[in-house]
């Protein structure tokens, strides 16, 4: 059933008063005092660390919390005038969207077409109705030719496209999103957050989208909202929360805003657009040809980054997979090779191989041809963590020297009889390397390659640094450190070297500083702000900005 | 990528998938009947003929192959087991004496064939089920349960998606405990098994929330109004109401075949006229045309 007029204009698409939560067994509450309203057509970027009560206040908000995860709760919710403690998430269901982390458990039937068909079954519409509604919401995602596939055939950015099409099917005046470009590549995540602005404009959904990558979406928003350890920490405009963040919480604000903030260049941008505009009003003209270069050396230079003994060599590779449905190249004649202590990001869109090679790398899949071999060893730690952690206590899954030395090889110290489910998201993923790493270590010595398969999903900012920095102290123990990421802001970070993908050949090769700023979506910010060659990190591009030669005037 | 069963449902534009659920549980259930019941060899391999035919004509080789792998495996050991527990019969081909546990044992002809019979029937059931498996829509037959039963209909529509959920799962925790590195404490089976319960708990809760979301308490499942049926229910219908009676008056007749004390199979008309319905009735589900046609059809 729609929502009615009254409904849709007169009460909040969200209201939420004095609401805290503490979920069943836990010690401490998730939400505090939590007031928020947000209107009809309203579009909402809901920051904040991890743990910082997003994903809580998203389950306030359709009805899971309280009536499914059950807990202690004060306050109030209503959702387009419906109370949520009186309302649960299946009464709610056409009045709010909620996509969640995971888009492997949101779905359940078998194909695309039946999945979108489901809820408009639920609520009983007519099959002409349902038929119309499931092609309007086809088209409006782009997914009409997913509708004839099964669901266990699609990849992870299908996947979230098809849940974030079966939570619009039913045109709820209000959609709630958590993390849903995390599984993204830098392509789809940009084409989904602007798809979801259209949606808003064009059906009038009121959008709250929570995130890490910020300077991802603040230009599409309207709104900001910080949860910070439970409470509102921030309610503004983004214009206002790049002021707030930096001042208040640096790990929250957008690379671009860092580095106008470090250069003393006020105010502060919104967006790529945003930023340009500015400098170009203060005179500084992006892309002036041969503007600062921060690395200093000429363009072949940058491209041979040093490398030590190969750690990683593969010849005219070619990896064929059938996942039922007929047999796909997925690797096409990948020559790569890889020097030991050298720190790579291996991107490219969904599908492009990334997961394959790496698999490849450690033995876990055949060539078809060709070979790829990592001489002195592979530690390889897959895309979820947990899958490596099956006990109870960290001294059941290492123990005696070998254990010992892994641990101190990823910097972790904790205590042996400490249950890996209560580390922080960081120190689990150190631990799962140590496990990986136990015994393929001689005489303290590191494999010589550590592969990390998109370890910064669902990362905030503060939790992908502290990997950066083990990527650092395992590569300077001589390992080289090869990480698949779609999180081009990580990669500026992390990586000298940065391997391209597409469609499951190597379409770009060279230093990170090199690929990731000749570009527009494999790009960073600050190289997009700045479209200088060679310039994209944060420090960098402020520094340009403040040299005297970094200023031109406008022409 | 994941990797599909051989069984898993394939959407394609065969007539058995495009088809009602109805006409096409009719028409297999009548296969399903007489490769399960019958006893006379002829009608079974025709009808597990049949049944082959029909997945070949809707594209489900993979899963016809795989059915008739897994079920010559069985129908092998069914021969063999029954060959080893069975000293009826008149034909000794052997006399292999005193066995433990299973006492004196005599290979006779008989105990073969009997035992052959029984892997017939075995292998013909296991070439309709996958076919059943392999074009029919699960979901279809789920919203079908659900407006009939709606508690059962939860149960299996939290279990068809727990078991690819739990079998991938079972699959990524497998390939990590492989990557452990050799220092780290190895992962048994049972340490497996219990941290792959610990994790299907966790995904029946998520899958279990997202029913939820999707509006599953409502009162309107079901909706109103009839599905569009397909042009090729009727074929389906026909086919149906000729080979269910085949089967049924087969089955009451008797199939001539005896296999104690000695080996004697006089198949009667009807026996013919059943083996030829039920092989002819494998091309029920073909297009004019044939299959590579109907890839695009």
């Amino acid at each position: 059933m729609l929502p009615t007029v009254e409904q849709q204009t007169e009460a909040p698409a969200l209201a939420i008063e004095g609401l805290s939560y503490t979920y069943s067994g836990a010690g401490n509450p998730s939400l505090s005092g939590v007031s928020l309203r947000i209107d009809a057509g309203e579009f909402v970027v809901l920051a904040g660390r991890s743990g910082s009560g997003k994903t809580s206040l998203m389950r306030a908000g359709c009805g899971l919390v309280p009536h499914f995860h059950g807990g202690e709760i004060e306050g109030m919710a209503r959702v387009a005038g419906r109370d949520t403690r009186e309302s649960g998430p299946g009464e709610l269901a056409d009045v709010v969207g909620y996509v969640a982390q995971d888009p492997e458990s949101q779905i359940i039937s078998t194909t695309v077409a039946s999945e979108l068909d489901l809820p408009l079954q639920f609520r009983g519409d007519h099959p002409a109705e349902r038929a119309r509604s499931v092609e309007e919401v086809a088209l409006a995602l782009n997914i009409p030719h997913l509708l004839g596939r099964t669901v266990a055939t699609l990849s992870g950015g299908e996947l979230q496209r098809v849940a974030l099409a079966v939570a619009l099917v039913t045109r709820p005046p209000l959609i709630l999103l958590d993390e849903p470009t995390s599984q993204l590549d830098p392509v789809a995540g940009d084409e989904l957050i602007w798809l979801l602005r259209r949606l808003n404009e064009e059906w009038g959904v009121a959008v709250v989208l929570a995130e890490h990558r910020i300077e991802r979406c603040l230009a599409a928003a309207d709104r900001v909202v910080v949860m910070d350890r439970g409470r509102v920490g921030f309610d503004g405009t983004p214009q206002d929360f790049l002021g707030y963040s930096v001042n208040s919480q640096p790990a929250l604000s957008s690379p671009a805003a860092r580095m106008f903030s470090l250069a003393g260049i006020d105010p502060l941008p919104v967006g790529v657009r945003d930023a340009r505009a500015i400098l170009r009003d203060r005179g500084i003209a992006p892309g002036v040809p041969g503007g600062p270069d921060a690395g200093g050396a000429d363009p072949g230079e940058r491209d041979r980054p040093a490398r030590g003994a190969p750690a990683l060599r593969s010849r005219r590779l070619w990896i064929e997979l059938d996942a039922g449905e007929g047999p796909v190249d997925v690797l096409r004649g990948i020559d790569l090779e890889i020097g030991a202590g050298e720190k790579v990001a291996l991107m490219g869109r969904n599908g492009a191989g990334k997961s394959t090679l790496l698999r490849a790398a450690a033995g876990l899949v055949e060539p078809a041809k060709g070979k790829i071999e990592a001489e002195n060893g592979i530690g390889l730690l897959t895309q979820n963590p947990g899958d490596y952690l099956v006990r109870e206590r960290v001294g059941d899954e290492l123990r005696g020297p070998a254990g010992e030395a892994a641990l101190a090889a990823v910097g972790l110290s904790v205590p042996a009889g400490a249950d890996p489910r209560d580390l922080s998201g960081g120190e689990r993923q150190r631990l799962a390397l140590a496990i990986a790493l136990a015994g393929r270590m001689e005489g303290g010595d590191l494999p010589g390659l550590i592969a990390l398969d998109e370890p910064t999903r669902g990362m905030d900012r503060t939790l992908k640094d502290g990997l950066t920095d083990l990527a650092g102290l395992l590569s300077g123990r001589g390992a080289a450190v090869i990480v698949s990421t779609h999180d081009v802001e990580f990669a500026a970070g992390f990586a000298d070297r940065v391997v391209l993908l597409g469609d499951g050949e190597l379409i770009a090769d060279a230093a990170a500083r090199t690929v990731l700023s000749g570009g527009w979506y494999f790009s960073s910010e600050v190289a997009r702000v700045l479209d200088r060659p060679g310039l994209i990190g944060v420090e960098e591009g402020a520094r340009a900005l403040r040299e005297p030669s970094g200023e031109r005037t406008r022409e | 990528m994941n990797r599909l069963s051989p069984l898993a449902y394939v959407p394609r534009r065969g007539t058995l998938q495009t088809a009602s659920l109805a006409p096409v549980a009719f028409y297999l259930g009548a296969y399903l009947v007489i490769c399960f019941l019958s006893r006379d060899p002829a009608v079974l391999v025709a009808a597990t003929a049949g049944a082959a035919l029909a997945g070949y004509g809707c594209e489900a080789d993979r899963a016809v192959r795989f059915s008739i792998r897994l079920g010559l495996f069985l129908g092998v050991t069914m021969v063999v087991i029954n060959g080893l527990v069975t000293s009826r019969g008149a034909t000794v081909v052997a006399r292999l004496g005193e066995w433990p546990v299973l006492g004196r044992v005599d290979l006779t002809g008989e105990a073969f064939a009997a035992g052959a019979i029984i892997g017939l029937r075995a292998l013909g059931t296991m070439v309709v089920i996958a076919v059943y498996s392999a074009c029919v829509d699960p979901d279809r037959v789920l919203r079908a349960v659900h407006r009939v039963a709606r508690r059962s209909a939860l149960t299996a529509s939290l279990i068809s998606r727990l078991v690819p959920l739990a079998s991938a799962d079972q699959a990524k925790l497998s390939e990590a405990a492989g990557l452990r590195g050799p220092g780290a404490v190895p992962v048994g089976r049972m340490a497996l098994a219990q941290r792959l319960l610990g994790g299907s708990l966790d995904r029946a809760v998520d899958v279990a929330a997202t029913l939820e979301l999707r509006g599953y308490g409502q009162g309107g499942a079901g909706g109103g109004g009839r599905a569009v049926p397909s042009r090729y229910d009727r074929r389906f219908w026909i086919a149906g109401a000729i080979l269910f009676p085949a089967a049924l008056l087969s089955l009451a007749t008797g199939s001539g075949f005896d296999a104690y004390p000695q080996v004697e199979y006089a198949p009667e008309s009807l026996s013919l006229v059943v083996t030829a319905l039920f092989l002819v009735g494998g091309l029920v589900p073909w297009r004019r045309g044939g299959r590579a046609r109907a890839a695009h059809g």
